[in-house]
């Protein structure tokens, strides 16, 4: 056994993750699902390029086109004349950033949460309390109580999501930064007189990161719900602005004459939302041996 | 289970101090002077002053907070800037309707959602727990905006069948009922999915446990096993799992609200938020969260009462 290379930590996460990702493709629908989001993500990022109109450039003689019927406006216009697929790239370009920016920030601070509470024992009691308080709220009143001393916009958004984001992190992290405490090669490092922030760096943070991005994953898909209803709402993004929610929102006036411009929208939420869920249930499947039949 | 409530009403302690602070902020950032937005546009700086006294605004910021949770306590929320009637009889008047949609989404969605789940987990593996499953993902994914879309395009305008905006009058009439079906559904529409999906995996894990097997093993039939004991035994995390989702379901309601001019308090603290009325806005959003505090309090009551092992500590 002596002479056996130990792998780092680092190493065995990445030959893990490696096993998680060939286990996790195998599944039919998860495949699907994978396939389905790095589309919907190349498209959102290449959105500029690959619309064939500005999104915001209104035309009222071509204004409410329903789908599919005129080769040049694939998916309609609306009651401004917009091209709905343009503003459809756009949209969703606009509604993953928004989740992916909450997402990072309230995520990144809930894991550095979560971490530092495993760590300084001292603290944990505090930090832990202060999360459970956060988490006494739901999202949406977040959302509700921000906007209303902002008003609405894109940003009050994301900083609500990113709250209600940050509870559940910590807790997340803090669980599995205990277990990892308890590995020999923190004592080791603490025996050759690393100190705690090199420790934390170096050590606890990697070997925690796995857990806490499948979690962010799991994550995701109701971050983007939630904020898709606050933009419905009319809390959110303001019109013109291309976002999802906000554009189902718009749509709502012209639902029973041309139900396109609200369903379009809110069709490729759900479609994105069912994604991120049927990949999330199909990790932790793979994830959790316990479940796996 | 004495301790274990007594504990609980401690942690909502600060809670409750956390949501008065962050209502009492709300209308301390608001970029307007509240004595101005009170007084109105003919307002002399007399009585804007005068104002200004009455509401204490004149007082260190410490000062003012302790007045204003005395007034809350004495249900005194201020005066809509728009109506002038009293937030707290406004609030009173929406607090009915939301009562009646969430109840009209529980009596439906619950039952509906722990049979499918536990018909899942019988099945497990088979066609009809992956259709089930299918189900539930879709539900839990769709964004309860879309669900009500369709529902009033399709059943409301399509078919006529049914009415979609405003209440239609009191529960007990014809018309009430009519105006209540389409936003239950909706409401309820996407609380099917995660009830199914917790049962599942909760009468699943009961299912392998060894008093299953023994009530097996002395010959009862399979429905009598499933139902009286793996169901009945599962019950207890669904129920707290379904308390936990009541964030959620709070969320959808002030969406439903909105979208069927259902008259309750999500759609007032929407309504108040766009118009920039701060004191309803406040006031809504208190008693949201004094809402979902009071139910998540409930059903950790409930729960010690439920489970034996939080009974005896």
């Amino acid at each position: 056994m002596t002479d056996v290379a130990v792998p780092s930590p680092a190493v065995a996460a990445m030959a893990t993750r490696r096993s998680v990702a060939y286990r996790l493709l195998r599944e039919p629908t998860a495949f699907v699902s994978t396939l389905f989001l790095v589309l919907v993500v190349v498209a959102a990022v290449l959105a500029p390029w690959i619309a064939p109109y500005d999104p915001y450039f209104t035309d009222q003689a071509k204004a409410l086109r329903p789908p599919f019927e005129d080769p040049s406006y694939l998916l309609g216009t609306d009651a401004q004349g917009r091209d709905m697929l343009s503003r459809l790239l756009y949209g969703t370009r606009l509604t993953l950033l928004m989740g992916l920016v909450a997402l990072v920030t309230g995520g990144g601070l809930g894991a550095l949460v979560g971490i530092l509470a495993a760590y300084y024992r001292c603290v944990d009691g505090l930090l832990m309390r202060t999360m459970d308080v956060l988490l006494s709220f739901p999202a949406i009143l977040f959302g509700l109580a921000i906007a209303a001393i902002t008003g609405p916009g894109l940003t009050p958004i994301v900083i609500a999501l990113a709250i209600a984001t940050v509870p559940l992190l910590a807790r997340i992290a803090r669980s599995t930064a205990l277990v990892v405490m308890q590995q020999d090669y923190i004592d080791a490092a603490r025996s050759v007189g690393l100190g705690d922030a090199a420790i934390i760096r170096r050590y606890l943070m990697p070997n925690c990161l796995s857990s806490i991005f499948v979690f962010m994953t799991l994550r995701f898909g109701q971050i983007i719900l939630i904020g898709a209803a606050l933009s419905f709402l009319g809390l959110g993004a303001q019109p013109p602005t291309a976002e999802l929610g906000t554009m189902a929102a718009n749509g709502r006036d012209f639902l029973f004459f041309a139900p396109h411009i609200a369903t379009v929208p809110s069709l490729s939420i759900f479609a994105i939302v069912l994604a991120f869920n049927v990949l999330g249930d199909a990790l932790r499947d793979v994830l959790d041996p316990r479940l796996r039949q | 289970m004495g301790r274990h409530i007594v504990q609980r009403l401690l942690l909502s302690v600060p809670v409750l101090f956390g949501v008065l602070l962050i209502g009492f902020l709300l209308l301390q950032v608001v970029p307007t002077d509240p004595a101005v937005v009170l007084a109105g546009p003919l307002a002399t700086a007399d009585i804007v002053e005068a104002i200004r006294q009455d509401l204490g605004l004149n007082e260190p910021l410490w000062y003012q907070f302790a007045l204003y949770i005395g007034r809350v306590l004495q249900g005194d929320l201020g005066k809509s800037i728009i109506s002038n009637l009293g937030v707290a009889e406004e609030l009173g008047r929406t607090l009915g309707p939301t009562l009646e949609l969430l109840v009209a989404c529980l009596v439906w969605a619950i039952p509906l959602g722990i049979a499918m789940g536990t018909l899942a987990a019988v099945a497990r593996g088979r066609i009809a727990d992956r259709i089930i499953m299918a189900f539930s993902v879709a539900g839990v994914s769709i964004p309860v905006f879309f669900l009500g879309l369709v529902l009033i395009w399709y059943v409301g305008y399509k078919l006529q069948l049914l009415p979609f905006t405003g209440r239609g009058g009191p529960l007990w009439s014809w018309e009430g009922i009519q105006h209540l079906v389409l936003p239950a559904l909706t409401l309820g529409g996407v609380f099917v999915g995660p009830i199914a999906r917790m049962t599942r995996t909760t009468v699943l894990e009961v299912l392998s446990a060894d008093f299953v097997r023994t009530a097996r093993a002395k010959g009862l039939s399979e429905p009598r096993v499933v139902v009286r004991h793996a169901l009945r035994n599962a019950l207890i995390p669904i129920v707290t799992l379904i308390g936990l989702q009541i964030g959620f379901l709070l969320g959808g309601a002030v969406v439903t609200e909105t979208m069927f001019s259902w008259p309750g308090v999500g759609r007032l603290a929407v309504g108040a938020i766009l118009s920039r009325d701060f004191p309803v806005a406040q006031g809504a959003i208190i008693v949201l969260a004094l809402a979902f505090l009071l139910i998540n309090l409930a059903v950790d009551v409930l729960y010690a009462f439920l489970d034996p092992r939080v009974q005896r500590r």
